[in-house]
């Protein structure tokens, strides 16, 4: 059967499915530990309270107490699809909470880059028809996304010669031998923050001898590169990094084509970025507050704000996997989350169905512009996270007006 | 069965040669119908002082899609006032939602609504991001919507052109892509340009070749316009011409025009496109060279696009062009984005300035267009939201097309070398209220093929807007009395008074499902995701996208009327 798999932001649909959920024409580990996580059969308990096993209608009902009684409280996790996020953030604004994902660092680093300098950004179509030259700055980009160089068209004959860059790191093997391709490796020279600026610093000036001074020359001479990067791999600080490279794209734009392609928002993290911006005007870590919607990219992260106690409940919302667990905290937590995972001590427990397993779903691919649809492709009789969230938003307005 | 009457209103309804006539307006279940005036109705609404005209109709205005949410992501400080965060109404219909130039999507619904408007169209939908627009514009609440797929920018037309490929299966491809994406029309911008950037292009006149196809825009836009004409699309091609806001682009516009070769087609934001290179400053109105082409061709339609003074954010898919002027961007930041080898974006934050020569002479040139255009029905209201000014500026803008006076003052504030460049000082027409509601309403919903809106006649959808009839247009058309959306009393003296969910139009044309062969090979030997997936389904329309939404199929002309 067709399928669209929702465990990396590429969203490949080129990979069917057999009948007992195993991946075909792909050994992408991601894809296959997603599935293995989702083979078994629908929890006996899907819903908890203080993880004792409850009705779905006690569940929400506690629920709804919890974040009634909260008097700030935090949405993190976010790991959902269109319809969870909208939903999600019509709840949110009904109880003034502050919302974040649980990749908001790396989100942050594209975003902030974003509002301070912009950005010069391409796609995966346009990679595979146009680029001669991928600059990966991060790493090999598949060992966190592994289809990345089939998607990028890499071997294919569409580009006669492309050429292939690490920065920083070893070659991907799996490039080797392929034909029209030529990898190479170029040494960071100090860290990364150094070794874009100094690249950037040799596109403005005569390069001298260097590996990257000659990287700049590449750059500059090639049809059409494109600088990859993982946003999750970047460091603290990892936006100065994220702004130089659209700096270095927007020079060697003056005179040739070049482009970024930010690799990153699993989980449905650009998802909710998206979703939340275009309902209310304003991205993540941002709340509903009593003066109007307040946007606070660095005050409102959820390791920030758990550490400094400033919220006193937690909603976490994770549907795809069972690894994005909520952190720590010593309030009560609402878990909106796949199966597999362990309910709270303290709080409520409702398992939801994972988009693209057992509910029809959307979400934005890596770069933002293509939303895949996500098919059900087995019956899991879980509830969707919209549906959970719009019942939870009901069950408390009903409570806040008797 | 719920019956309204509304009485003692002064009704202009353009559609049917109502000028300002006192008549009743009645509907039941949403619809437009002829009460006798003695039969009893459920609400009665008293509208002495009032003029009552069918909601407002935007058919221009970036609302839905990755350009317009990138421009709110680039553009904290839209949803700021400075440090603070914006005031909220206190509705509590209105869930949280902030924005000037570019509104949150719900913001952006409530606003329109105040405002007496209950249709708006996105221009520029890119067919890869297409899911994400109409996700966006089912989130615009009560208003109706749709939009405008973007070609004559993807490799494959201009493959297909290249290989001199036969005209149906152009046509096809036309229509499997408006059929595919839920489209109501195509537009091209900048023909071929976007995709000749993609190969460092950096300039392409009309008859200019593609750098990699050979193609020229000329050859686009004859070809997209006879796609659409033969598959009788309800509108034309919608053209965003070459060389956007460049000095002397009147002459490839003029050249755009004569590319139709007597095909119909709309102009849009034809203020952008209507500038000579005349003057001191190689900078001068072309206005009404642009009108006079327009007048004498019964084919053509324009909107304006007119420039209002202040912060906007420009959102385009011209990345050639918005490449072009990035640093002109204010504040200095932008983006540009390659698109799928289907289109580009491009979002520059403008600031419009009185004291600027060029932005003053652009406002004036928008007006002058506006004023010397003969005939209304082929004139549309609009600023290009928020590209030239954000909608919520029409209210101005109609004051000052509708007001002499008001208009000079407003010119003697500019750039003094404006009045002695442009015609504008010297034209003393204002506009009718008769003539406002063509280009508000009965105009642009006759030029999209909606016969069932922008008219009072039993059988239109009863979106009704009565406004106050005042001295100070501005003010009258800021805050209408009542909006009635498909019968339902939405807004009350600006204040909203129901949310419903508006509905999407799209057109069904006839093609050759042939195409889909070509198309599926296509999308496996160079696209990024299956075939299979690139069609929106009418159930994922109505349910996913567009929040349970009315579908709204806009029928194709039986035949042609050119």
């Amino acid at each position: 059967m067709s399928w669209t798999c929702p465990f990396c932001p590429l969203l490949c649909d080129g990979f069917a499915l057999s009948e007992g959920l195993e991946l075909e024409g792909s050994d992408c580990p991601r894809a296959r530990r997603g599935l293995a996580q989702a083979a078994p059969a629908a929890n006996d308990a899907p819903a908890a309270i203080d993880a004792r096993a409850a009705t779905l209608d006690d569940a929400l009902a506690e629920a709804a107490r919890i974040l009634s009684a909260s008097r700030q409280p935090l949405f993190g996790g976010l790991a959902t699809d269109v319809a969870g996020a909208r939903a999600l953030y019509r709840l949110a604004a009904a109880c003034g909470a502050i919302y974040d994902h649980a990749h908001g660092r790396s989100a942050m680093h594209a975003l902030r880059a974003l509002q301070d300098r912009g950005a010069f950004a391409t796609t995966l179509a346009e990679v595979r028809n146009r680029s001669d030259l991928i600059v990966c700055l991060t790493g090999s980009p598949s060992a966190a996304y592994p289809e990345f160089f089939r998607r990028c068209g890499v071997g294919e004959p569409l580009v006669d010669a492309r050429h292939v860059v690490f920065v920083g790191g070893p070659p991907d093997e799996t490039l080797s031998g392929v034909g029209g391709v030529s990898v190479e490796s170029v040494a960071l020279e100090g860290d990364l923050f150094s070794a874009v600026a100094e690249l950037g610093a040799c596109l403005a000036r005569p390069p001298r001898a260097s590996s990257l001074a000659q990287l700049a020359r590449r750059l500059a001479e090639a049809r059409y590169a494109v600088i990859a990067y993982d946003l999750a791999s970047l460091p603290a600080h990892g936006e100065l990094i994220v702004e130089q490279v659209t700096r270095i794209v927007i020079a060697l734009n003056e005179t040739t084509r070049a482009a970024a392609l930010p690799l990153g928002g699993a989980d449905g993290a650009s998802t909710a970025n998206q979703v939340f911006a275009w309902l209310s005007g304003l991205p993540l870590r941002s709340r509903v507050g009593p003066r109007g919607i307040e946007h606070e990219p660095l005050l409102y992260d959820t390791e920030r704000l758990i550490a400094r106690r400033e919220v006193d409940a937690l909603l976490w919302v994770s549907s795809f996997t069972p690894a994005l667990v909520p952190p720590r905290v010593d309030v009560p937590v609402v878990l909106l989350g796949h199966p597999a995972m362990t309910p709270p001590a303290r709080g409520v427990s409702i398992a939801v169905a994972t988009p693209g397993i057992g509910a029809a779903g959307h979400l934005f691919r890596t770069d933002g512009v293509v939303m895949m649809p996500l098919f059900a492709v087995r019956e899991d009789r879980m509830p969707e996270v919209a549906e959970v969230v719009e019942r939870l938003r009901a069950t408390m307005l009903a409570e806040d007006d008797r | 069965m719920t019956t309204t009457r509304i009485r003692n209103g002064k009704v202009v309804d353009p559609a049917h040669r109502v000028d300002a006539l006192v008549r009743d307006v009645c509907f039941e279940d949403g619809r437009i119908v002829a009460l006798p005036s003695e039969q009893p109705v459920d609400q009665t609404i008293d509208a002495s002082g009032c003029v009552v005209m069918a909601g407002g109709i935007d058919m221009h205005t970036h609302i839905g899609g990755g350009k317009v949410n990138l421009s709110r992501m680039l553009l904290p400080e839209d949803h700021r006032d400075r440090g603070d965060p914006l005031e909220l109404s206190a509705n509590p219909l209105e869930l949280a939602s902030c924005g000037v130039c570019a509104p949150g999507a719900l913001a952006t619904g409530y606003r329109y609504v105040a405002m007496g408007y209950t249709s708006a169209f996105e221009p520029a939908m890119v067919p890869a991001n297409a899911r994400h627009a109409h996700m966006e514009m089912g989130d615009v609440p009560i208003v109706d919507h749709g939009a405008y797929v973007m070609l004559g920018n993807d490799e494959l037309l201009l493959e297909m052109l290249a290989r001199n490929e036969d005209f149906e299966r152009v046509r096809d491809y036309v229509g499997w892509t408006i059929d595919a994406h839920k489209a109501l029309a195509v537009k091209v911008v900048n023909p071929g340009g976007i995709s000749a950037f993609k190969y460092n292009q950096r300039k392409l006149d009309p008859d200019a070749a593609h750098a990699h196809w050979g193609v020229t825009p000329r050859q686009v836009v004859h070809a997209l316009a006879r796609a659409v004409h033969e598959l009788r699309l309800p509108h034309p091609l919608h053209i965003h011409a070459s060389n956007l806001g460049a000095a002397g682009n009147i002459a490839s516009t003029l050249a755009t025009i004569d590319a139709l070769e007597g095909l119909p087609a709309h102009l849009t934001h034809v203020q952008f496109h209507a500038y000579g290179a005349a003057g001191p400053r190689k900078f001068s109105s072309a206005a009404l060279a642009l009108v006079e082409a327009v007048n004498a061709r019964p084919n053509l339609s324009i909107d304006v696009g007119q420039v209002m003074f202040g912060q906007t954010v420009t959102a385009s898919g011209d990345t050639m062009r918005q490449h072009a002027n990035a640093g002109l961007s204010s504040p200095r930041k932008w983006i540009c984005a390659d698109i799928e080898c289907d289109a580009g974006c491009g979002v520059l934050p403008f600031r419009y300035r009185e004291e600027s020569y060029v932005n003053a002479l652009q406002w004036s040139i928008g007006l002058e267009i506006f004023l010397a255009a003969a005939d209304p029905w082929r004139v549309v209201m609009t600023t290009d939201h928020p590209n030239g000014a954000p909608f919520h500026t029409y209210p101005h803008l109609i004051r000052l097309l509708m007001d002499k006076a008001f208009r000079d003052e407003q010119l003697a504030r500019l750039h003094p070398d404006v009045a002695a460049q442009s015609a504008l000082g010297s034209i003393a027409r204002e506009l009718s209220l008769y003539e406002i509601a063509i280009l508000t309403r009965a105009g642009p919903a006759r030029l999209l093929g909606l016969k069932d809106r922008g008219h009072l006649a039993p059988g239109a959808a009863a979106d009704v807007t009565l406004y106050r009839e005042q001295a100070n247009r501005e003010a009258m058309f800021a805050t209408p009395a009542y909006v009635f959306k498909d019968g339902a009393l939405v807004a009350r003296d600006g204040r909203l008074t129901a949310v419903p969910i508006g509905g999407v139009h799209f057109a069904t044309p006839d093609y050759d499902r042939g195409i889909e062969q070509t198309l599926r090979k296509r999308y496996a030997s160079h696209g990024s995701i299956r075939f299979e997936n690139a069609a929106i389904g009418r159930d994922e329309l109505a349910c996913a996208c567009c929040n349970g939404g009315k579908l709204l199929p806009v029928e194709c002309f039986e035949e042609r009327s050119a």
